[in-house]
């Protein structure tokens, strides 16, 4: 299933209240920092969902 | 930590502590007036936020109290004109201990190290061990040259020598002593002697009459501030000498779907948030101890597949006696 990152809620991990919290929190390596962005990589992705319930923007949903 | 206070004919106020909340949440789900919130427990428990678990809002927050009581661990106080009101008699409070019986106690301090909040303070005082054994020991500074064996074969490192290099072999610096508060005349060192520079001579076995049966005493605490009612320490106390009494008696399991499943090892949020230490990812999934849970239902607001189920049947909550607080405090319940 995977997640998906709507850009516009999520803004630059720069503008995170955590500065990527949802990097910090994935221990999969299914969010990484691209260029200042978050990234997905569906691969790594086992569908915790731990990202979905703790992005303070809740940006993150399920693809 | 905060304080929401308000004076008027009494003055109230409100204290939290993060240190003692174990997240559970109970507080917020409570509030009659939602003034409390939950934070992100998960990332705060993992270190990478640094906030609160409990925040308040003091415009809506009533201060009546009813999130103090019904904390189970005493994260949070309301004071009347400086009173407690779980001290006052009025108000609810809960029948929980957490007790080390001091004439059962061993101190052989399992408990300290087994206390997954640290809460256990623990201290012992041993016997010296030159009042356990009995014998002489003499070194001949005549004969001895200081070649170190005995040092380094004694077990209990009772020997120290010094070996300081001088101008002239015809200049003596060298020392040898025995340490007698460490030495239990084993004989080691008489046999290793390559110069028979050692008298040792053993009469623990002989003496036995003379030695006093060892007396050990000490000092084991339970801080009710830090325990959380797990029972790990009633547990591995090797001769029952702690006694617990847990806030809730009901269940907590896993619910898996068809589309929610426990990620064990990739989330671990549940593990995390535990307070108690009862939770274990075994092949894969999350498995509760319910010898070590405490039923706070920390791991419930943390998961986010939403499949953890807990049931509570009872509560140690007594004194209950308005019918609208019954009827908030109950939904700590579920039947």
């Amino acid at each position: 299933m995977v997640v998906k990152i709507d850009s516009e809620a999520c803004g630059h991990i720069d503008n995170c209240p955590v500065q990527g919290l949802c990097i910090k929190l994935c221990e999969q390596g299914a969010i990484i920092e691209e260029n200042g962005d978050v990234k997905i990589v569906p691969e790594n992705c086992d569908d915790c969902d731990l990202c979905i319930q703790n992005c303070p923007n809740q940006a993150i949903s399920k693809a | 930590m905060f304080n929401v206070e308000r004076d008027g004919s009494e003055i109230r106020k409100l204290r939290y502590d993060d240190d003692i909340c174990v997240s559970c949440g109970i507080c917020a789900d409570v509030c009659p007036t939602s003034s409390l919130r939950l934070g992100p427990i998960v990332p705060i428990a993992r270190g990478l936020i640094e906030m609160d678990a409990i925040s308040v809002n003091s415009n809506t927050c009533v201060l009546c109290g009813l999130c103090s009581v019904a904390c189970p661990f005493g994260a949070l106080s309301l004071f009347i004109d400086g009173v407690n009101i779980k001290d006052g008699g009025n108000y609810p409070y809960w029948d929980i201990k957490s007790e080390v019986c001091e004439d059962d106690c061993i101190y052989c301090g399992r408990c300290s190290v087994a206390c997954p909040r640290d809460a256990i303070i623990f201290e012992r005082n041993l016997p010296k061990r030159q009042d356990l054994v009995r014998g002489e020991i003499s070194i001949d500074d005549e004969k001895c040259i200081y070649c170190g064996f005995c040092a380094e074969l004694c077990p209990p490192g009772a020997i120290d020598i010094s070996n300081v290099p001088t101008s002239s072999v015809d200049v003596v610096n060298n020392s040898i002593e025995v340490d007698t508060t460490k030495c239990v005349y084993c004989g080691i060192c008489k046999r290793i002697c390559p110069e028979d520079a050692i008298t040792e001579i053993c009469s623990t076995c002989m003496l036995q009459d003379q030695i006093d049966v060892p007396e050990i005493t000490g000092d084991t605490i339970i801080s009710k501030k830090s325990c959380v009612n797990c029972s790990w320490c009633a547990e591995i106390c090797p001769v029952d000498a702690i006694d617990i009494t847990k806030p809730f008696a009901g269940n907590l399991g896993l619910v898996e779907t068809e589309e929610s499943v426990c990620k064990g090892d990739s989330c671990h949020a549940c593990q995390d948030v535990c307070s108690c230490n009862a939770i274990e990812i075994v092949e894969g999934k999350a498995v509760t101890n319910l010898t070590f849970c405490n039923l706070c239902g920390a791991c419930i607001k943390a998961c986010p597949q939403s499949i953890r189920a807990l049931t509570r049947t009872s509560m140690k909550l007594n004194n209950i006696n308005s019918e609208a607080w019954n009827e908030c405090l109950n939904k700590i319940l579920n039947d």
